[in-house]
């Protein structure tokens, strides 16, 4: 619409007009008059003044059109509220949900219309979320869904890996990062899903489902840090039960620095971030195959190792010992034979000497009696008429012929007369 | 035992003849027949043990793979 500027028309000047803006503001407001606000922090910058800028909570960063307040607390007001804060142990930080204390306070210079804080209470917005937090996980515990996927049987070798992750975003990066760079043999299943807004329970919820039909160690939800609104969905109580209702044990890796998530507190276990998800299962499966080949195949090869130069060895010595008996054998076998040989040779001469003894001994009894040394001495020899030898006169009568031998020859005799007695 | 079937029967029954030599138990007659069958099994039991180690040799690489985590 265009409209034509009448004559009638008050035309300002920037500044008047932004002295007209700052009397209207403080005649609703009251100049300098405090109010309330509460917001979630969505930017904090600090360098002696605080600069925050406060969203509403529970809205996503994605959402173009959420309303942001510009606030600010001066160097003065904020050392005391710092002070008060580091004493609770709370830092302000993107994703808490605060209510400040101040007014407003148009800066015209920077044409901004802001909020400049004079107070802060941290405890009772961050009570707030947290009662409600607690409502939930109440009903969760009631329920029994808190523990349900913890009791899912986690395998050893998680390496079948279904992935709940929005593709591009960091924490997607950073887990398959982890997994892909391994050199293990994850297999990835994705599902895509939106990991912020309104819309992205119910896709997390059919993502869940949809792999949990599959046939896979783990399932993982990752997601990069982000703003408390950001991160809501993950605190969704839809999402919650449909990680504890699912067979497939679900690990979380959902990357804020602050509180759990419901998600992780139902889900089997959860790392910090995603990179820390990917960082642990990787070590798993690491550590199994550590566990369960590598050292078992060093062992088998030291064991091999031993085996084959045991037996070797043993081959060789045998061989040797083989070698040595056999040569002793023989050795022993032949001194025995010359040992035998000898103790032969020897028996064989005594038995040679005796013998000529013997024969000496014998030669001179034969020499005693021989006949012709009888004869010599004067002896005679009478055989009868057949030649038989006479050593009797039985053998004898008056009237036989015999034969008388002597020394050099014999003679022809007759007997004439018989001495001696008959028997 | 005609022939050599396993290695531990045919260690023991090694053993067994290196011992006889040792107590002297073989006689002359004997000692071709053992020594012929110590060395029979001797021969077949480094066959045997080259032949392992060469398929030894080709599974180590494989083996090595894995215990050195590549």
């Amino acid at each position: 619409m265009v409209s034509d500027l009448d004559s009638d028309d008050t035309v300002f000047e920037v500044g008047e007009f932004y002295q007209l803006l700052t009397a209207h503001l403080e005649s609703s407001f009251g100049r300098r008059r405090p109010h309330w606000v509460r917001g979630e922090v969505a930017k904090v910058y600090e360098k002696g003044h605080v600069y925050v800028d406060l969203v509403d909570a529970g809205s996503a960063s994605s959402d173009t059109k959420r309303p942001v307040l510009n606030a600010h607390c001066w160097a003065t007001p904020w050392a005391p509220i710092k002070r008060r804060l580091a004493a609770e142990g709370i830092v302000l930080k993107a994703g808490m949900v605060v209510s400040f204390f101040g007014y407003v306070d148009v800066y015209a210079p920077q044409g901004k219309i802001g909020f400049s804080i004079t107070e802060v209470d941290v405890e009772g917005l961050l009570g707030d979320v947290a009662r409600r937090r607690a409502e939930l996980l109440a009903r969760l515990r009631e329920a029994g869904l808190l523990d349900t996927n913890k009791q899912r049987v986690f395998s050893p070798v998680p390496l079948r890996v279904g992935l709940v992750a929005s593709p591009g975003t960091e924490g997607y990066q950073d887990f398959t990062g982890q997994l892909l760079s391994s050199g293990l043999a994850f297999a990835i299943t994705l599902v895509k899903t939106l990991v912020q807004g309104e819309a992205a329970p119910s896709q997390i919820v059919a993502a869940l489902a949809a792999l949990d039909r599959l046939d896979l160690d783990v399932i993982a939800i990752v997601r990069g840090g982000g703003s408390k609104g950001d991160l809501s969905c993950f605190d969704d109580e839809s999402v919650a039960r449909a990680i504890a209702g699912c067979r497939t044990p679900v690990v979380t890796g959902i990357g804020h620095t602050g509180d759990e998530s419901v998600a992780d507190l139902v889900a089997h276990h959860h790392a910090i971030t995603p990179t820390k998800l990917g960082e642990e299962l990787v070590a798993q499966v690491a550590r199994w195959r550590e566990d369960r080949l590598q050292r078992p195949s060093q062992r088998l090869l030291a064991y091999g190792e031993d085996l084959l130069e045991g037996s070797t060895s043993y081959l060789a010595e045998r061989r040797r010992t083989m070698i040595f008996a056999v040569r002793d054998r023989l050795r022993a076998e032949e001194r025995h034979l010359a040992a035998t040989r000898e103790r032969l040779v020897r028996e064989a001469r005594h038995l040679l000497v005796s013998a000529a003894q013997g024969l000496a001994g014998q030669r001179q009894l034969l020499a005693a009696y021989d006949p012709t040394r009888r004869l010599a001495q004067g002896w005679s020899i009478v055989t009868d008429a057949h030649g038989s030898l006479v050593r009797s006169i039985e053998e004898l009568t008056v009237g036989d012929a015999v034969e008388v031998l002597v020394s050099d020859g014999s003679f022809r005799s007759t007997v004439v007369e018989m001495k001696g007695t008959r028997t | 035992m005609s022939d050599v079937s396993d290695w531990n029967e045919a260690a023991t029954e090694l053993d067994e003849i290196v011992a006889s030599f040792d107590e002297g138990e073989v006689s002359v007659d004997d000692l071709f027949a053992k020594l012929e069958r110590a060395t029979t099994i001797i021969e077949a039991l480094e066959a045997r043990l080259t032949a392992t180690k060469a398929k030894v040799d080709e599974l180590t690489p494989r083996i090595a793979k894995v215990a050195g985590g590549e």
